[in-house]
């Protein structure tokens, strides 16, 4: 195509034969000139606009302005033949950024195209929406996208190319991308036969899987679906094996992805994981044939331990993973060190057992020394997490010693830690002032002020260690250089504490006195004003030295600087005032600070950005993230039932209370430190909409909660059944889903939403495809741990021709783990007397909408689980009956009911008597409409 | 002093690189080829990085580097290596990359001639002819000189001038060279003018003459005037604002009673450098007027009159007027002269071969524009002028005299001619919006 473009060559030879830039110059003003006067003059073909557009485009790749020719480039794009289109598309990709107005005429040009038959049009038209990628675009286009991307017609590379198109507009404008409405059809595609086409949607389903986890659940089944596949199953086709490694990237993404849900309650899963997990660290043992098989290995290793730790991170995996590490952080490679101690910090952070970290104790010490600074970063945040009370001293010891001699970058950030470390896990006091006091002399610059603000408080609130902490303040104040930083808690801490010392020897307020004194010259402006501040303190405290501080007062009231200046003139005020009333409530000792987390942490802790791939972890003890967890994992499981997302929501505004954010005024008006990292985790527990349940399956539903099989929802494609057995608190179903189309079911996934009190298990996940008229079964367990309110939904997705949801309630009430029981008649009334009346006992009066029929509603209420008694009541058509609730842990329940029935009326009365209330209620709620609306 | 020299070529490329002192190494040439050539923000001759500075002077498509570790003088730093380009000159005709290619022998040789140490030596061309020869370099005496003759010359008190030439014909021709560099602004007010000037001489006197030369310098004219008692301005005095001699010239002398006496070298010279800002005669007037017609028509009507005496002809007048950076198409008219859009400059070049004194010529024309998707308003540069006027100085400046003594009291012919030619001279454009009105 190129070869015909004659011009162009020969420009572009022009312009290589240019020695110099003034040539270039000259030669470019001439080209763009020439090119202004075609375009000026109009009646181009598309050839000659595609070979000028052309031109234009390597001025601009070289470097030069261009500032017009973008009509004609978007022109292009409307044209049928291919060249021309692409060097159209390719004009507009390089010569506009999203918000420049032209864009906008691109807009219709390139829908256009996505709706083109031809999938190159689509994959120039997709190219094109990923560079330029602005709002209006992604606004009028991201349907359109996730339409290619969805659409069974579209090929692989069609697909491929629309998943990462659309991760693009999600990163870019999270809020155009309807994320929650198009898990369903999103999560299908990690199905995919293309492994190609999967590693691109697991690269979208990660990033919306990060803000709604809840909505994209069922991505989990089929991450892990498909790492057993990969990798235990070794089903992948070899078109993607790299240097022996079958697809890393995809399984490191799978892996990545599991990592953002919390462990897995079903046993089933858990199995899987746990062989895929062991399957790779088996894997690991095998030396590796050259570098990219080692750094593929290695990638999924590590990714593979950081999920096992996720997991659970006291299993046996773990423990055979730590032996890998300690390996890992001798290697000679700098990259596995690195990642070594990376995952070592991961690991730290979660066990709670440090044992087999610390014997690798040395080896990270030396890790400070090596050659590579990244390195030593991540053996500086290991040893700030394997520090514990047991260690503390030797780790902050060793790190003392090597702050003297660690890079500029790293002191800031070490400091810090030491800081931490030194306060968190502190058994005596001194130890605490002793290192804090050393850490300010030496490495004074890179002192933050927090950690003098936070030397201050403890000191403060702590009365056994302040006489100490002034004598040791002294001295170190008393060595020739000391750094600012250390003045400042000086001046503090004498001006506070100094009278503890007064009657040691070489501590007189005099010596005191002069000891700031011979600093003052040399600090700073806030610090001078700092020290004035002891000075008036001083006076409270030692009349007799007033003389020599009011003269220090007189000299600065002349200063230039406004501050110093007033402080100095009130202070000589408030001194010479003939009562010492004032002085003295003025100068009354700190009270002690309120108690709050450090600031040190938060400051620590840095902000990360809303749509890329988040961290799971943080460095530092496990505490921490625990917290984290919770905060993390609030958003899942809250639409299963309202009350439990209230507390749940509770629980998260408490951690974020943990984590520094209820103080945000507090600590603003003391350091005005940046907070807004944490404030991030407060959004993502957005509500969620109350779940939706496909219409016209309430039918199938009524008749199943006296049931215990049938049909539990009918439709064109779909039947499915469901047959259930329950013996206490314990139950099992199993589902039957019957396709009822001629074409295979594909992508067939359920999901069950928990709920809050009982547990629903599958041992096992059903096939993905059901064969035309075919039939599939999956078996669950149920076990009731207590009394519970909602009822669960389960969730289908399949693909038959299109994508397909159904949501539908199970079956599963309270009522179903009943026993009946059997009684006569007194033993009857002596329970229903034992339970007496008021809230244990509800009474309704009902009126039914179709004709009684006794036969029914004895099978309907033995169907409700009650034993009915005959012979009890008096009137032969009332029906009496018994029965007990089972639960795991909240025990058994009575329930006792009678109903009255009057036929000619077409009327009941319905009394329950339970030993719970809520029960009685719910019992109630679940009977009457049955009763009402079809009693046959 | 100077630590090292370069030369590069427009490339970058290390042609020549001498080291005097121990203080650099020869890889600082790469820093100054990073820094300077290969960026193009940094135009300043000189650039400071850490305590090395470079100098640089551009000629032709050369770069001339003095790199020193030092606080050197840097205008002695800059004389130096313009001196370095008029040897060169003087030895190959041309100093160019091709010449410092053909020649880095001589180059080196001459190098280690005029720097010792980094401090400049003698750098007088006729002298260095003496005995830095080769093949190429045409040195008529050269061969015959005695060696001890270049050394008792070459430390005498004139260095610059053997005793011993003798010429059938004393001739002595002054040139009188002037570019005048002007800033004119849209209103037409002079924003900046000025003059500078060179004398150049070639003498072909025998023997060791004493010269004399006069201008019309309103200092020395004042004091001969008031010796005088007089009290006329009348003479059309020219006030020099700064004035610098060749070697050759006693400057005590001209300090003392303002009189340039000197023994000049034989051959061509500079005697003297001078720069004039009062008075200055510009000897071009233009009055553009540039109308910018909506967004896609810009209306050119330039018209330029000739200053000077209608006896005087102006030779080789170019005035380029720039096109906005959009334009797609020009339609120019002329009364004189040829013009035509270059779109390699973005301008207008109209050519006049021949300017005669207070005549006028005009130029009218349209550009169309192409529309432009980001509207950047046209920086509008300033119109420049091209030109040579012979027998017609801008400053003013006359040559009253040149008298030669010499023992043998021979007579002596001079020949004094005069140019200005035209250095910067640009003429903002005022800004003219028409709009259109629609009804």
């Amino acid at each position: 195509m190129s070869s015909n473009m004659r011009g162009l060559t020969v420009f572009i030879a022009d312009i290589r034969n240019c020695r110099v830039r003034e040539l270039e110059e000259k030669r470019i003003n001439k080209e763009m000139a020439n090119i202004r006067a075609k375009f000026k003059d109009g009646n181009l073909n598309g050839y000659q606009k595609k070979k000028y557009v052309c031109k234009l485009l390597y001025m601009y790749i070289l470097g030069w302005d261009i500032d017009f020719g973008h009509m004609e480039a978007v022109n292009l794009i409307s044209s049928n033949k291919y060249s021309e289109k692409q060097i159209g598309y390719l004009g507009v990709t390089l010569l506009m950024h999203e918000n420049n107005d032209l864009a906008r005429l691109v807009i219709n040009s390139i829908r256009k195209d996505l709706e083109e038959l031809n999938e190159i049009y689509n994959c120039l038209a997709l190219h094109a929406i990923a560079n330029i990628g602005g709002r209006e675009m992604a606004e009028s286009l991201s349907f359109d996208v996730h339409r290619l991307l969805i659409s069974p017609n579209s090929k692989s590379f069609v697909k491929k190319k629309a998943a990462l198109t659309l991760l693009r507009l999600y990163r870019k404008h999270p809020d155009v991308i309807p994320a929650t409405d198009w898990a369903e059809r999103i999560i299908v595609l990690m199905d995919d036969t293309d492994l190609g086409v999967t590693l691109c949607v697991t690269s979208l389903v990660m990033a919306l899987a990060q803000d709604n986890l809840e909505a994209y659940l069922g991505c989990y089944a089929k991450a892990v679906d498909r790492l057993t596949k990969i990798i235990v199953d070794k089903e992948y086709s070899l078109d993607y094996v790299y240097y022996k490694v079958p697809i890393p990237w995809l399984q490191i993404k799978l892996l990545r992805l599991l990592q953002y849900y919390p462990a897995p309650d079903d046993r089933n899963i858990r199995n899987k994981l746990h062989n895929v997990l062991q399957t790779i660290i088996n894997n690991s043992q095998d030396a590796p044939k050259n570098v990219q098989h080692a750094n593929a290995q290695n990638a999924v290793l590590f990714e593979a331990i950081n999920l096992a730790i996720h997991l659970d991170c006291e299993s046996q995996i773990v423990n055979q993973a730590a032996v890998l590490l300690g390996r890992f952080i001798t290697s000679k490679e700098t990259n596995v060190r690195y990642l070594g101690l990376e995952t070592m910090s991961h690991l730290a952070a979660c066990v709670d057992s440090l044992e087999p970290i610390k014997k690798h104790q040395d080896t990270i010490l030396l890790s400070l020394k090596d050659k590579d600074i990244s390195v030593r970063r991540r053996g500086l945040d290991l040893l700030y997490s394997m520090c514990d009370v047991t260690n503390a001293k030797a780790i902050v010891t060793e790190l003392l010693r090597y702050l003297n001699i660690a890079d500029y970058a790293l002191r800031e950030e070490m400091v810090l830690k030491i800081a931490i470390l030194t306060e968190r896990f502190a058994t005596e006091y001194q130890w605490y002032v002793d290192i804090i006091l050393q850490l300010l002399s030496t490495a004074g610059d890179h002192v933050g002020e927090v950690v003098w603000y936070r030397v201050v408080q403890i000191v403060v609130n702590n009365e056994e260690l302040q006489e100490y902490a002034a004598r040791t303040v002294l001295i170190h104040l008393r060595s020739p250089s000391c750094h600012e930083n250390l003045v400042k808690v000086g001046g503090y801490i004498l001006g506070e504490f100094g009278i503890l010392i007064a009657n040691i020897s070489g501590a007189s307020p005099m010596e005191q006195f002069n000891t700031l004194q011979s600093k003052f010259g040399m600090c700073s402006q806030p610090t001078k004003a700092l020290l004035l501040t002891t000075y008036l303190k001083f006076i409270n405290i030692f009349p007799e030295i007033k003389g020599e501080i009011l003269s220090v007062f007189n000299r600065y009231r002349h200063v230039l600087d406004s501050e110093l200046q007033q402080r100095a003139a009130e202070y000589m005020a408030i001194a010479t005032m003939p009562a010492d009333d004032l002085l003295q409530t003025v100068c009354e000792e700190m009270p002690p600070f309120p108690e709050r987390e450090s600031a040190l942490l938060s400051r620590l802790h840095q902000k990360q950005s809303d749509t890329e791939d988040k961290r799971t972890w943080v460095i530092g003890g496990k505490d921490i993230n625990k917290d984290r967890d919770t905060v993390r994992f609030s958003t899942l499981g809250s639409r299963s039932n309202s009350t439990d997302s209230k507390s749940k929501n509770e629980t998260v505004s408490n951690g974020n209370n943990n984590n520094g954010n209820g103080e945000l005024d507090f600590l603003h008006d003391l350091e005005g430190l940046d907070l807004s990292g944490q404030n991030g985790h407060a959004t993502t527990s957005k509500p969620l909409p109350a779940g939706f349940i496909t219409p016209g399956s309430e039918r199938w539903f009524g008749k199943l909660l006296y049931n215990m099989e049938g049909v539990l929802f009918v439709d064109s494609q779909l039947q499915i059944g469901i047959k259930s057995e329950y013996h206490g608190h314990l139950g099992r179903f199993a589902l039957y889903f019957k396709n009822k189309t001629q074409t295979t079911i594909t992508s067939f996934t359920t999901v069950i939403e928990h709920v809050k009190n009982l547990l629903i298990t599958t041992p096992q996940q059903p096939a993905t495809l059901i064969s035309p008229s075919g039939q599939i079964q999956q078996l669950f367990h149920i076990e009731c741990q207590n009394l519970f309110n909602e009822t669960p939904n389960i969730r289908i997705s399949f693909i038959s021709g299109t994508l397909h949801t159904i949501v539908l309630k199970l079956p599963i009430v309270l009522t179903k783990f009943m026993e009946p029981i059997e009684l006569n008649g007194p033993e009857f009334f002596t329970r229903w007397k034992q339970i007496g009346g008021g809230s244990r006992e509800k009474q309704t009066i009902l009126q039914s909408n179709v004709p009684i029929d006794l036969q029914g509603l004895h099978s309907m209420i033995s169907g409700f689980r009650y034993g009915i008694l005959k012979g009890v009541d008096p009137n032969p058509y009332n029906i009496v009956g018994a029965g007990v609730l089972h639960t795991a842990q909240g025990g058994m329940i009575g329930c006792l009911m009678r109903l009255e029935p009057n036929v000619e009326a077409q009327m009941y009365r319905l009394t329950v008597r339970t030993t719970n209330e809520s029960v009685t209620n719910k019992i109630c709620v679940l009977m009457e409409p049955q009763l009402t609306n079809n009693s046959s | 002093m100077i630590s090292a020299f370069f030369i590069y070529n427009q490339k970058g490329e290390v042609l020549i690189s001498r080291l005097y002192r121990q203080d650099l190494k020869r890889s600082v040439a790469d820093i100054f080829r990073i820094q300077v050539i290969s960026n193009t923000d940094v135009r300043s001759p000189i650039i400071t990085l850490g305590s090395t500075s470079f100098f640089h002077v551009r000629h032709d498509n050369l770069y001339i580097v003095a790199v020193t570790k030092c606080n050197a003088n840097a205008a002695l730093v800059f004389e130096f290596c313009y001196r370095l380009v008029n040897i060169g000159k003087a030895y190959f005709g041309k100093f160019d990359e091709e010449a410092v290619k053909n020649n880095f022998v001589l180059i080196y040789e001459l190098l280690d001639e005029v720097l010792d140490f980094g401090y400049p030596q003698n750098s007088e061309t006729e002298t260095l002819k003496m005995y830095i020869t080769t093949e190429g370099v045409k040195s008529q005496r050269a061969v015959k000189e005695d060696s001890s003759k270049i050394t008792i010359q070459a430390t005498g008190a004139t260095s610059w001038r053997r005793s011993d030439i003798k010429y059938r014909k004393n001739e002595a021709f002054i040139d009188v060279i002037e570019s005048v560099n002007l800033l004119m602004s849209t209103k037409g007010t002079t924003l900046r003018a000025d003059v500078s000037g060179q004398i150049m001489m070639r003498a072909y006197l025998s023997g060791t003459p004493e010269c004399k030369f006069g201008l019309n310098d309103k200092l020395l004219l004042e004091k001969d005037t008031s010796h005088r008692g007089l009290s006329q301005r009348r003479t059309n005095a020219v006030e020099i604002d700064d004035c610098q001699f060749h070697q050759c010239v006693k400057l005590g002398k001209f300090d003392s009673d303002r009189t340039i006496s000197f023994v000049p070298p034989d051959g061509e010279f500079e005697l003297m450098r001078y720069r004039t800002t009062e008075n200055v005669n510009l000897p071009f007037r233009v009055h553009p007027v540039v109308n910018e017609i909506g967004k896609s028509r810009v209306e050119y009507r330039v018209t330029v009159k000739a200053n000077f005496s209608p006896k005087l002809i102006a030779n080789n007048v170019v005035i380029r007027i720039p096109t906005p950076l959009n334009t797609a198409s020009i339609n120019i008219r002329v009364t004189a002269g040829r013009a035509r859009y270059v779109p390699a400059e973005n301008s207008i070049v109209w050519k006049l071969p021949r300017f005669q004194g207070q005549s006028e010529a005009t130029l009218s024309g349209e550009a169309e524009l192409s529309s432009m998707t980001v509207k950047k308003a046209w920086s509008r540069p300033p119109i420049s002028m091209d030109f040579q006027v012979l027998m017609f100085t801008s400053s003013g400046l006359l040559v009253r005299f040149l008298k030669v003594f010499e023992k043998s009291n021979y007579t002596s012919v001079k020949w004094v001619r005069y140019m200005t030619k035209a250095g910067s001279y640009q003429i903002r454009v005022r800004k003219f919006f028409i709009i259109k009105f629609s009804y």
